[in-house]
């Protein structure tokens, strides 16, 4: 009690009852001060900027909706559709949480990629914020599997088809892979047992892990401080007086004020669709789903959810004819990339053992004596394809945690770089797209190839990053940021 | 330097009310997923009942919203009977406000026609439902000048044959006289008056 | 920047509308200005309840939801309703759906959203689908049915219809393609039988039907857009001060 301050004399109700709380529960009003009213955030933040704090929005929407929407719904295989009819018809508003959330989900993930992207050309993920992008990138893992969850729920064709497929691949994995399938289904196919485990996942689990993640996200980066589109540390030109950063603007009220303009903005695009076009063409509500699940009828042509199709796309490519390609592609990023870089010797002695493992594991070996017309017995090849596909699509995923190590550039962001890197980020959001829109093609022999150069593209945009990151004749950033007056 | 400051309140409240605005605009519907759904409606809609075979002093139970509604035509003797039960129940004009008796049946038959009686079968007590009592004389748990009427078989309220409890029972209100209308003679609409 | 977003753009413009399979020829237009004509909805549940709920379900659309379409409750019990239902009820089929898994070898299928489901991104809307359907049955012996349909190649339902339409029969003509010759859909029919309907009536009474559909599959659709104005309006108005509020407050940044 000897530390309680006292409220001024005559003093309004109002600073009586803050005071009285300030005294009693001084852990919130620190985390005001260094969240908000004295977190000091770049003045010269960009559009590429908003895209967290309307992730953040996006994850109260689906929250909300979801718990309003879980007041109906049923998690049952018999009752599941039905119910969501219920929801659309019976239930007083229904139809608006339910669009509310299924374009939630679409627009969760247009806002991450978004976001993502920012944090790839302004640097966000250099020292010292490694660890922010590393829970980020957590947090899209997890917003994965709770999207990919999430949609088995309306039990529709798709809901079920799209989990039977993904489940499957889990059966992939050597040796534990049937096993690891029948453990997450509960039953020998996708049934009543899989939908009442994924609804208490994407209801309570993930949720809760997300929520860790993003207040961890946030807390990280709150100790090291925002990036900002020139790269320039801000915290290295304070004023000598007061400690502020010169180049920092107090979040609240600044920045405050800044997302509620951006989020009314982020509304209106939003509502526009909720109201106008929920169904997107077919993008946030397939068409197919609006038929109860067959176990007994596949529809003639599954695809994923849109945001799912890159890396579907990637994991279609990888074929059995596609793995010798695929093996020399490591090699030459061996040759460029580790040969030449500053890690350890035992590093690269141990990358080469592990392409001399990979030729069998990757089967190259029998997939070359069969273009000469030597059939290996099945013992001595190496793994599916099947599991290599998954091991690419999960990879493309993993490799984003390795992104602070792979960038090997002098400067952080991609104002100060040579011009022509901006065109390497351009190919790379080009054949992003490309690869999403074979996703939801059928297989054809062409859109197989074009699949399998864009996925080599894509690995290879991270993989030899070490070094095509390093060249080119480099601007030198400012010390201070560029800012115009508005 | 006002000017500013200015701005920047005026901004403030506008922003501020819309906002208000707004935020209660998104909140009604969400708060309307409350109330009853469409199937809820319809599992409670109005039934309707054929008492055209119903003989005097015969009772038909039929249920509306989960609950026992009883019909009973009741018999000339019967319905003399409610005036010697009259003294003897607590709120014999039904003026009671906790299961409020529609208009019509403000009356001491408490129903549209004097013959035919509708009442929720539930006791006002604790909502077990009363068994009938309809033969008069002494009985075991009920008095010797009983009427005819109901017993309820939990706590020993009773009800006379227009569902009026007695004094001094456990039971504090009348038995609920539900919304009801007739669509002719033999057709009784129970769940609906012509109120609705 | 502007080099990043340009070659975003050229990206996102390969991709198209979302693709499902499908067999048959390419669909018509519906004529969607009988959506907000009350006369041919109530048309389209009048054939509904007679020639489709004999076997199928609308199991997620009550009855009572048809005063939305303006008839009275009295009018749906008195037209649409034929087993002792309520009109608070769900529409079901007169049919046992076992007995008719036994009869026709497949359940029909529920229809409250079939003008939802069989949407094509690029074929044309569940509405097309379905007007295209029915003006595209043909005679075939060779079915077990005794009828076939162009949209729908084998199709397993009969031409319930037939009696409104009457038979037709197209005509094909032969086209090159891929350097073989093959037998292609004219687009034009030949009249074998009058129905009790003339070609436009019939059109006409199919596009009633399919404006039903298209309601029942989502009866909240008008409301939702003549809210969804009002939103935007009010979502513009609030842009509008946001932006001023943020620029009141950073003048003072230097």
């Amino acid at each position: 009690m000897a530390e309680f301050k006292d409220a001024p004399a005559g003093a309004s109700v109002g600073v009586k009852t803050m005071t009285w709380l300030e005294n009693r529960f001084p852990t919130a009003f620190d985390a005001y001060k260094v969240h908000m009213s004295e977190y000091y955030a770049p003045k010269n933040f960009n559009w590429w900027y908003i895209f967290g704090s309307l992730a953040l929005l996006v994850l109260v929407i689906q929250i909300v909706t979801g718990i309003f929407l879980v007041m109906h719904y049923k998690p049952d295989a018999n009752l599941a559709f039905a119910s969501v009819e219920y929801i659309m018809r019976d239930v007083p508003w229904g139809w608006l949480v339910r669009y509310m959330h299924s374009t939630g989900a679409s627009a969760f993930f247009v806002v991450v990629y978004l976001h993502m992207y920012r944090g790839l050309i302004y640097g966000s993920y250099r020292k010292p914020r490694e660890l922010v992008w590393i829970f980020g990138c957590a947090i899209f893992l997890c917003l994965m599997a709770e999207a990919f969850m999430g949609y088995l729920l309306p039990w529709g064709q798709m809901s079920y088809w799209g989990a039977q497929v993904i489940v499957n691949l889990f059966a992939a994995v050597p040796f534990i892979g049937p096993d690891l399938a029948l453990m997450i289904r509960g039953d020998f196919v996708v049934s009543d047992a899989t939908l009442n485990r994924f609804f208490s996942f994407h209801v309570i689990a993930v949720p809760l892990v997300l929520l860790g993640l993003v207040v961890a996200h946030l807390l990280a980066l709150h100790d090291v401080g925002s990036n900002n589109p020139d790269g320039v540390e801000i915290k290295k030109h304070k004023d000598p007086k007061t400690g502020i950063p010169l180049d920092g603007v107090p979040f609240h009220p600044y920045y405050t004020v800044h997302d509620i303009y951006a989020v009314s903005l982020f509304l209106l695009v939003f509502c526009a669709i909720v109201f106008f076009a929920p169904e997107m063409g077919g993008y946030f509500l397939e068409f197919n789903n609006f038929i109860p699940a067959d176990p007994l009828k596949t529809p003639a042509h599954i695809a994923p959810v849109w945001y799912f199709t890159p890396f579907y796309s990637m994991l279609r490519a990888t074929t059995a004819d596609f793995m010798p390609f695929f093996w020399a592609f490591f090699g030459a990023v061996g040759l460029i990339t580790v040969r030449r870089s500053s890690l350890p010797a035992l590093f690269r002695v141990g990358y080469w053992g592990l392409m001399a493992v990979l030729f069998f594991a990757f089967n190259v070996h029998g997939i070359a004596l069969g273009w000469m017309g030597v059939e290996l017995p099945n013992a001595l090849q190496g793994a599916d394809a099947k599991f290599w596909g998954v091991v690419v699509m999960g990879g493309a995923v993993v490799i984003l945690f390795f992104l602070p190590w792979l960038d090997a550039s002098p400067v952080k962001s991609i104002r100060y770089r040579p011009d022509w890197h901006k065109y390497v980020y351009g190919v790379f959001v080009f054949v992003f797209c490309v690869l999403g829109y074979y996703g939801v093609q059928i297989v054809t022999p062409a859109g197989t190839l074009i699949s399998q150069v864009g996925t080599l593209i894509y690995l290879g945009f991270f993989l030899l990053m070490p070094w095509w990151s390093r060249l080119g004749e480099f601007k030198t950033p400012p010390e201070r940021v560029n800012f115009a007056a508005h | 330097m006002s000017d500013v400051d200015n701005s920047k309140r005026t901004w403030m409240i506008a922003t501020g009310c819309a906002g208000a605005v707004g935020g209660v605009a998104v909140a009604v519907p969400f708060v309307k997923t409350f109330s009853p759904s469409e199937r809820a409606l319809a599992a409670g809609a109005a039934v309707e009942v054929d008492i055209g075979a119903m003989k005097p002093g015969e009772k038909l139970t039929v249920e509306w919203r989960g609950k026992p509604v009883w019909i009973v035509r009741r018999t000339p003797e019967q319905l003399a009977a409610l005036k010697q039960t009259t003294p003897q129940v607590a709120d014999p004009d039904s003026k009671r406000t906790a299961y409020p008796t529609p208009d019509y049946a403000k009356n001491e038959h408490r129903s549209i026609k004097p013959e035919y009686f509708v009442a929720v079968g539930i006791c006002s007590h604790l909502g077990c439902s009363p068994s009938d009592k309809f033969q008069t004389g002494a009985q075991p748990s009920l008095p010797d000048d009983w009427n005819g009427g109901f017993l309820c078989p939990c706590h020993g309220s009773t009800f006379d044959l227009a569902g009026r409890v007695f004094k001094n029972k456990p039971a504090p209100d009348n038995l609920e006289v539900p919304p009801h209308m007739f669509l002719s003679d033999t057709r009784l609409l129970i769940g609906e008056d012509k109120k609705a | 920047m502007k080099k990043i977003i340009a070659s975003l753009l050229t990206g996102l413009a390969l991709v198209s509308g979302a693709h499902a399979a499908g067999g048959g020829v390419a669909w018509d237009r519906f004529p969607t200005e009988k959506m907000s004509d009350m006369a041919a909805l109530q048309n389209g549940a009048k054939l509904f309840a007679n020639y489709c709920l004999n076997c199928h379900s609308a199991s997620f659309h009550r009855y009572n939801r048809l005063r939305e379409i303006g008839l009275s409750e009295q009018q749906i019990k008195d037209n649409l309703m034929f087993a002792t239902q309520k009109v608070g009820d769900t529409m079901k089929a007169a049919l046992d759906p076992k007995e008719a898994k036994d009869w026709f070898g497949a359940t029909p299928p529920d229809l409250t959203l079939v003008a939802r489901s069989r949407a094509d991104g690029s074929k044309g809307t569940g509405a097309d689908y379905l007007y295209t359907l029915w003006r595209s049955y043909y005679r075939d012996d060779t079915k077990a049915t005794g009828w076939d349909n162009l949209a729908f190649p084998s199709i397993g339902m009969p031409h319930v219809l037939w009696e409104l339409q009457g038979e037709r029969k197209p005509l094909f003509e032969e086209r090159e393609s891929h350097g073989h010759k093959e037998q292609v859909f004219s687009g034009k029919w030949a009249v074998v039988k009058a129905g009790a309907l003339t070609p436009q009536q019939y059109d006409s009474a199919v596009g009633d039907l399919v404006a039903y559909l298209t309601w029942m599959a989502e009866p909240v659709r008008t409301q939702r857009f003549n809210l969804g104005v009002w939103v935007l309006v009010f979502l513009g108005v609030f842009s509008v001060f946001a932006w001023r509020l943020n620029a009141a407050f950073w003048k003072d940044v230097k």
